[in-house]
């Protein structure tokens, strides 16, 4: 079979123009492309991320005490008592933060006591001895707090307890070269030299911050809040939510009249929030890419489109000499290739220069390799797709043509 | 060589039916140089049309060759086209791209013949109608008869039994046709068979058999020098 490409070639070369604006546009498309689609694929991994609870079947509220007759410590006992008890209800806790929901505290753990020691940033949830199953978390090595652990935590002396629970990868940062089982009973420092100790590790748990680099860096402390606002989380079962959420808010807010209950909101409406932004994301790069892809494939349209038009007497003659359809249709197929080849190559330099900008200016990841090979092959693809038409119609072009003369 | 019998071609539009060839039965023998003339719409393209193959006809029969060559598929056709025919245009119908090595290349290469074949046979074809030094030159840079030249040796390269020339000298000086007239006699004196279709009675007389197309048929004349009577009237 003839490919008729150093001739192709040849005519190309002399009608530049238009091979060189569709060469471009394919550049632009495809360095576009296929960074969206990257970044695309960055942020589905974030949606995907599982936060380590039982998101589907778990809610939460904040608690606002106020008044001289407002006691915390009784309120706290008597709504986790109430809430437990609730049919429906797994398990419930209170708790200063919650997984994924933007806001929460955080210390630094250090394996040395010291200032001039660095430590570890982690992410601090007070519970109790209910909070693995209100978390829905496992315990891979060590205990969970007992009853007697759980401490009552000031708001003016903020006392740590002299133990916690940390997440895997907090242990895993902390001692890098110990299994997690190990970590069970060594000693770490919060405020810099005031010495926890760690009873148990969990799999995993998220931190309140979804951009931060130490998202799975938790620790849960054994105190209950002895402040005027706090929140309960509450873990339900499968199916129970939606009825038990506002059954359980005028509940709360019925038991006690000198506290308000607000902010209520579901783990799955608070990874919805939470994640909007990178949801969007999405939506706005995957509009891009199919607007682009069109645009690019009618700009090939077009060109070829108009030259076949253009070159109707020359499809003519070529069938008059001896050419099939096929062969007519192959010519444009090769044609378009040829200047599509060129698009991706340049297209490939541009996607690595624009991910090295993205990288350094954005701090994104660097482009995974076979990103490349597959946005050459799609838009080889789509050029493939968009000259199919137009060449069929030049194929469809009579030979007779070439003996006329208008 | 071929033998026409009955052919009738009609073209229609939504309004209007138009005969182009009615009953039109020809015989051009192999080796033969015959000019066929006619008032303009008499149906002389389309006769060359349908002899090289380009168009089909309604009904009657096109041996060509020895071939009956009247229902076949547009492959095949486009098979004779290349194998057996060769095309010489009036408007030369080069391809401006392409330069003069590129042009006479274009049917070689559905011939599927190797490149340094179609290179041989490229620039003998060339040097037979005196451009062999200009083969990278594209056509914009010739004159009308050297163009000219380069669509006789495009139709040469691939030594065709056939020849079809429609108005070969039609856009050309006299000077430049003579010379062009020359060049197909030279060719079917080699063994060519030639069709030239001309309303031209000067260049007429030059060829072997003139014949008559009027209204879609044939009025064949042997004698050369009573084709002007015929034109006339």
């Amino acid at each position: 079979m003839n490919w008729e490409i150093g001739p192709i070639f040849r005519a190309v070369m002399r009608n530049k123009v238009g091979a060189v604006l569709i060469a471009l546009q394919v550049a632009v498309t495809m360095t576009i492309i296929v960074n969206a689609i990257f970044i695309i694929n960055e942020r589905k991994e974030l949606l995907a991320r599982e936060s380590g609870i039982d998101e589907a079947n778990t809610f939460y509220l904040s608690s606002s005490g106020f008044g001289d007759n407002y006691n915390a410590q009784v309120t706290v006992e008597e709504d986790l008592a109430n809430l437990r008890q609730i049919p429906g209800v797994i398990n419930a806790t209170q708790t200063n933060a919650i997984p994924i929901s933007g806001g929460g505290w955080s210390m630094g753990l250090k394996t040395e006591p010291g200032v001039e020691n660095e430590g570890v940033g982690v992410a601090v949830y007070f519970t109790d001895q209910h909070g693995l199953q209100t978390y829905d978390v496992e315990l891979l090595a060590g205990r969970n707090f007992t009853d007697a652990d759980i401490t009552w935590r000031d708001p003016v002396k903020g006392d740590w307890p002299q133990m916690t629970i940390l997440t895997q990868a907090m242990a895993k940062d902390l001692f890098p070269d110990l299994p997690y089982q190990d970590v069970v009973g060594k000693t770490v420092f919060i405020n810099d030299d005031e010495p926890i100790q760690i009873i148990g590790i969990i799999d995993k748990l998220h931190a309140p911050w979804i951009g931060w680099d130490g998202l799975e860096r938790v620790m849960l402390v054994p105190q209950h809040l002895l402040f005027d606002s706090y929140r309960y989380l509450i873990r339900t079962e499968p199916g129970q939510l939606d009825r038990l959420m506002p059954e359980i808010e005028a509940l709360l807010a019925d038991s006690n009249r000198n506290r308000i209950i607000r902010n209520m909101n579901s783990m799955t409406d608070t990874r919805e929030r939470t994640y909007r932004g990178h949801s969007a994301m999405v939506s706005m790069l995957t509009i891009i890419i199919v607007v682009l892809t069109i645009v690019t494939a009618l700009g090939i349209v077009g060109l070829v489109s108009f030259s076949v038009n253009r070159r109707r007497k020359q499809i003519g003659t070529r069938r008059a000499l001896g050419a099939t359809r096929f062969a007519v249709m192959r010519y444009f197929l090769v044609e378009n290739f040829m200047i599509t080849s060129v698009g991706v190559l340049l297209g490939a330099a541009m996607t690595v220069g624009l991910n090295i900008w993205l990288v350094n200016s954005f701090e994104m990841q660097r482009i995974d390799w076979y990103y490349i090979p597959i946005g050459m092959l799609c838009l080889w693809l789509i050029g493939l797709l968009a000259v199919y038409g137009p060449a069929r119609k030049a194929a469809s072009i009579p030979p007779a043509l070439a003996t006329r003369t208008v | 060589m071929l033998t026409m019998t009955n052919v009738k071609k009609i073209f229609r539009t939504d309004l209007v039916e138009t005969h182009a060839l009615k009953d039109f039965s020809l015989q051009v023998n192999e080796g033969e140089f015959v000019a066929v003339t006619g008032p303009s719409g008499s149906g002389k393209t389309t006769f060359l049309n349908i002899a090289g193959l380009l168009e089909t006809f309604e009904s009657g029969q096109y041996m060509l060759d020895g071939n009956d060559v009247s229902q076949l598929s547009d492959n095949a056709r486009s098979k004779i086209r290349n194998q057996k025919i060769g095309f010489i245009f009036q408007g030369f119908n080069l391809l401006p791209d392409l330069n003069l090595f590129d042009n006479v290349d274009v049917p070689l290469r559905y011939r599927g013949w190797s490149a340094s074949e179609r290179k041989q046979r490229i620039e003998h074809a060339l040097e037979t109608v005196g451009l062999a030094s200009r083969q990278k030159h594209l056509p914009s840079q010739l004159s009308g008869g050297q163009q000219q030249r380069v669509a006789i040796a495009r139709a040469l390269a691939g030594e065709p039994r056939f020849l079809l020339a429609d108005e070969p000298t039609g856009n050309l000086d006299s000077k430049m046709a003579h010379s062009v007239m020359e060049l197909l006699q030279d060719i079917n004196q080699r063994g060519t068979t030639i069709v030239m279709v001309t309303h031209d009675p000067s260049l007429a007389a030059e060829a072997g058999r003139n014949i008559f197309v009027r209204d879609g048929q044939v009025s064949e004349l042997h004698e050369v020098n009573t084709f002007a009577d015929v034109v006339n009237g």
